[in-house]
């Protein structure tokens, strides 16, 4: 049996009294590409946040690689209005990551709303995104001593923008994409922080027909390459249902189904909890 | 670091082009009678454009809005001052408090850092709270700090150092630097171009950092905050180091702001005139040095010289020119500061750098971000 | 004891009544703008430099206070119009960095008005009058403050809790862009706020100067900056709170002033500790523990990022 990389018991996410997300429980084998789906407002990217540790979620764990990255459960004053459950099992300590840190243990995100550096290029945006793994200093940074390093860190950033097929665009200025590449951007400068675990918060958004097509190969092929665990929020079922190992699917935080794609498009829960939304 | 590493002949223009700038103020100061308007303008924009450089660093490049440049240039002057007040003066300077506690001097060049690394170990401590802050509540934290600094300066328990709410002074200043003979006549004017190295120096360390793999890193920051977290930029730490290093040259500014007027008071460095850097900033736009320092040069010679007619009563024959009167000048300083503001956002060179003026118009690299 | 500190007492509870209504201004700006109006403690100086000239040119006192008012009303609308509208898509910081354009401005407009030299401010009969209570004597205007603000606070409330103007005024601060879709005039609540918060001020600044005598152009400066931190401390937005904030910033500040008296009296201490250096520089040090503490202030709301 491969190895467990990422872990999530009993997550809950509230803000006040609104449960984003409720009571999640999934795990994520290596070398797995697992997709999280639902309804818009369903709590995924939520979900993505609490992993990330840009949230810190109100009760429940959260592992990479066997080692707790956020752990926490309802205090004080969140005690009284927590609508999960399980309040209790996770009182014995508290982990609390920065986001910085959770990136420098391997694992790495794009954003569902492109949040790419505005102000730089294609190059310079994945070059920043190397600087954790980086040894100089900031004195030697400063007196330009560390050529050979930035030099190395140059032509890495150069493979992995050959990788994502926007070598030509290097020195164009990041925002200045059209939106489909500015999404492979964002997957190649995750990358440019040797991840273990990727992220991907709905990789197909706003692409067309054709690109997305060519998406799912492409994650399949970045998966292998560089060893890659994939965890995805997506609402194009076609790219879903052809990458995915594994589908979870949530419905007002709640996690309803989980299985294999052809268990997932047979579930009855899922059918009513789509067919639900469309309604609204 | 936007283009290739090759051959760039925009890098050699702008290289000449400082050089000689360099070389016009030695020879002019070599030429022009000393008390001309031109060194005065040309000393405070020197200071001042070191100051704004630092300010922009967090400003511009970090996206930190801080306003507590004031603050840190009083640090700056009062160690500069501190430290090298000669020996025999002191029993003179600090009058009233038994010629003070401090009873040596520095060099220059080592108080000049000395006056630094005060400023940046009070905004290393100042930090640790405030920078955790959102923009607007930043700047008025580090205004409030500044004012907080100000009061700790003049409070006469601290008399014995920092001389209480009393003016410091004898210190050298940048007439120190002229050579004389054995007769005290000036064989060499220095005054001004030492000011200038100074700041030069101090200038180049703030453009390498900024190209620097670290600046990238602060760059990022300032683009998106939440980004650059994820992509492994430990934020706290990053925008520490650069409200320190943005301080020890704001200090060092001080110091020379201190050596420009050669008496300094803790009550003058008000928020007003963090303010008026600020401002600087604006004008020669965010984001950019050569436009800080432009800009200073600009905003000294506006306010201390080119305007000065507009202070005094003119005639256009038998025709008296209305308005004119004390006060005017800085009237319509205001106002040209106004409309830069409100309709020139971009400010003299937006985020453009000196050699990219000499750069052929390529449409890719250009103009992309408005 | 007693006797020692009742007058800084009551020096507090005045000027920190001066400061509420400076602070409103303030606090109703950010609410609506989340911008930190630095031009608003200039505002509240040329009101008082505004009632010395008129005061000087002759009219009866009961016009220059009304005209005080209602110059002033048109100098804050007109500020909003010309700096900060057409900032209203901007980045926040170029749109901060045009109120302290306008800081600027009309201090060297004063400055050049003026002459830069201290102005005496006119007695204004009733309030400048002498009164002793509990032993210390004080300005009429020490007592008169503190209730004038709570009516005027009271009123406000009532006008944004029940008018439509003051709904209106709500929801823009809760969301500026729905309701804008919601059909809400933007720009004319945005106005509204200016000529509340500039009203304010100029009520403020009767009160504050008959009690200091003199304005020069910089006097709005610190002010204005501790108003701001009574807005920040009682939590940005709030009305309530800004007054508390400035309530307690006023007296704090006064007492300060007499510590070094008081502790003496109380044979505390034997010598001057120079104390009252720091009265200023209390106020942040204060605002500085509040927002670290409580970032959101005393009645602020959280709001949490979206990411």
């Amino acid at each position: 049996m491969s190895r467990n990389v990422l872990k999530i018991e009993h997550m809950t996410m509230q803000f006040g009294g609104v449960v984003a997300v409720h009571d999640l429980s999934m795990e994520i084998n290596e070398g797995e590409i697992v997709a999280l789906i639902g309804p818009n407002g369903a709590g995924k990217t939520t979900a993505f946040n609490c992993v990330t540790s840009v949230y810190e979620p109100t009760n429940g764990r959260v592992s990479f690689m066997g080692k707790p990255i956020a752990q926490n459960s309802p205090n004080k004053k969140m005690r009284k209005i927590y609508a999960g459950t399980m309040p209790d099992a996770f009182t014995d300590k508290t982990v609390r990551m920065s986001p910085d840190q959770v990136t420098k243990l391997g694992i790495a995100r794009t954003f569902q709303n492109i949040r790419l550096f505005g102000g730089m290029t294609v190059l310079e945006n994945v070059m920043t995104a190397m600087h954790l793994r980086r040894k100089s200093n900031m004195f030697t940074a400063t007196l330009h001593l560390n050529m050979k390093e930035e030099k190395a860190m140059r032509q890495k950033a150069m493979d992995l923008l050959e990788t994502v097929g926007l070598k030509e665009l290097q020195d164009e200025m990041a925002t200045s994409l059209p939106y489909g590449k500015q999404r492979l951007l964002e997957i190649a400068r995750a990358l440019a922080t040797e991840p273990k675990l990727l992220l991907l918060d709905e990789p197909a958004a706003g692409m067309n027909p054709q690109e997305t097509d060519e998406l799912s190969a492409f994650i399949k092929r970045i998966k292998d390459q560089f060893n890659l665990t994939v965890f995805v929020i997506e609402h194009h079922m076609n790219l879903i249902m052809e990458i995915s190992d594994r589908i979870y699917v949530v419905d007002f935080g709640k996690l309803i189904a989980e299985g294999t794609p052809a268990e997932i498009q047979e579930n009855p829960a899922v059918i009513a909890a789509y067919l639900g939304g469309e309604d609204e | 670091m936007k283009t290739k590493k090759k051959f760039n002949p925009a890098m050699l223009w702008a290289a000449l082009v400082i050089v000689l700038v360099y070389v016009a103020v030695f020879i002019t100061e070599q030429l022009l009678p000393a008390s001309s308007m031109l060194f005065t303008v040309l000393k405070k924009g020197a200071t001042y454009a070191l100051v704004a450089v630092s300010m922009n660093l967090l400003n511009g490049f970090t996206g930190l809005f801080s306003l507590g440049q004031a603050g840190f240039m009083l640090i700056g002057a009062y160690t500069y001052a501190i430290f090298t007040i000669p020996v025999a003066d002191r029993m003179n300077v600090y009058q009233y408090y038994n010629g003070g506690l401090v009873q040596f001097a520095m060099p220059v060049v080592p108080a000049l850092i000395m006056a630094g690394l005060a400023a940046a170990l009070f905004a290393f401590l100042i930090g640790l709270p405030v920078l955790r802050l959102k923009s607007d509540y930043l700047a008025i934290a580090t205004l409030g700090f500044a004012e907080i600094i100000r009061a700790i300066f003049q409070w006469n328990k601290l008399g014995a150092l920092t001389n209480g709410s009393n003016i410091l002074r004898e210190f050298p200043t940048f007439n120190d630097f002229n050579i004389r003979n054995a007769e005290g006549e000036v064989t060499l004017y220095l005054s001004t171009l030492v000011p200038f190295l100074i700041a030069g120096v101090c200038i180049a360390l703030i453009v390498m950092l900024i190209n620097s793999t670290f600046g990238r890193s602060l760059r990022a920051i300032k683009d998106d905050e939440i980004a650059a977290e994820a992509m492994g930029i430990n934020l706290f730490h990053h925008k520490q180091m650069s409200f320190c290093i943005s301080s020890f040259f704001a200090g060092i500014g001080g110091a020379m702001l201190a050596m420009y007027q050669s008496t300094i008071q803790a009550k003058a460095f008000t928020s007003a005139m963090t303010y008026e850097i600020l401002l600087i900033v604006v004008i020669g736009g965010i984001g950019s040095v050569t436009g800080s320092c432009i800009s200073s040069f600009l905003f000294v010679a506006c306010s201390e010289w080119w305007l000065r007619f507009l202070d005094q009563k003119q005639m256009i024959g038998n025709f008296e020119v209305p308005l004119l009167r004390n006060g005017f000048r800085l009237v319509v300083f205001s106002i040209i500061i106004m409309i830069v503001v409100l309709f020139f956002r971009q400010g003299i060179m937006g985020t453009k750098e000196l050699p990219d003026l000499f750069k052929r118009k390529k449409k890719s690299q250009q103009e992309v971000k408005a | 004891m007693f006797n020692t500190v009742f007058p800084y007492l009551l020096t507090g509870i005045s000027v920190g009544g001066q400061y509420a209504l400076i602070a409103i201004g303030y606090t109703m700006v950010y609410g609506i703008l989340r911008l930190i109006n630095f031009a608003h403690g200039d505002v509240f100086m040329v009101a008082g430099i505004v009632m010395v000239y008129l005061n000087a040119s002759g009219l009866p006192l009961w016009l220059s206070v009304l005209l005080t008012l209602l110059i002033t009303v048109v100098i804050g609308f007109a500020i909003e119009r010309v700096a900060y509208k057409p900032l209203r898509t901007a980045p926040r910081m170029s749109i901060m960095i045009s109120a302290i354009g306008v800081s600027y401005t009309l201090q060297n407009l004063v400055l050049y008005i003026t002459g830069g030299l201290n102005q005496f401010y006119p007695k204004v009969s009733f309030i400048s009058d002498s009164v002793t209570i509990f032993g210390a004597s004080t300005k009429m205007v020490t007592l008169v403050t503190p209730i004038l603000t709570v009516i005027l606070v009271v009123a406000l409330v009532q006008l944004i809790n029940h008018t439509k103007i003051g709904m209106a005024m709500r929801a823009v601060s809760k969301d500026f862009e729905t309701s804008q879709l919601m059909g809400i005039k933007i720009n004319s609540v945005i106005s509204t706020t200016f000529i509340i918060g500039s009203f304010l001020a100029a009520v403020g600044s009767m009160l504050y100067f008959t009690n200091y005598n003199t304005v020069i152009q910089t006097s709005g400066a610190m002010p204005g900056l501790k108003a701001f931190v009574a807005a920040v401390f009682g939590g940005i937005g709030s009305i309530p709170g800004a007054v508390v904030g400035a309530f307690i910033i006023g007296i704090c500040e006064n007492i300060i002033k007499g510590l070094d008296i008081i502790l003496f009296k109380a044979g505390i201490t034997k010598q001057n500790l120079g104390l009252a250096t720091f009265s200023d520089a209390f106020t942040f040090a204060l605002l500085i523990v509040i927002l670290i503490v409580k970032p959101t202030g005393l009645f602020g709301e959280k709001t949490t990022d979206k990411v």
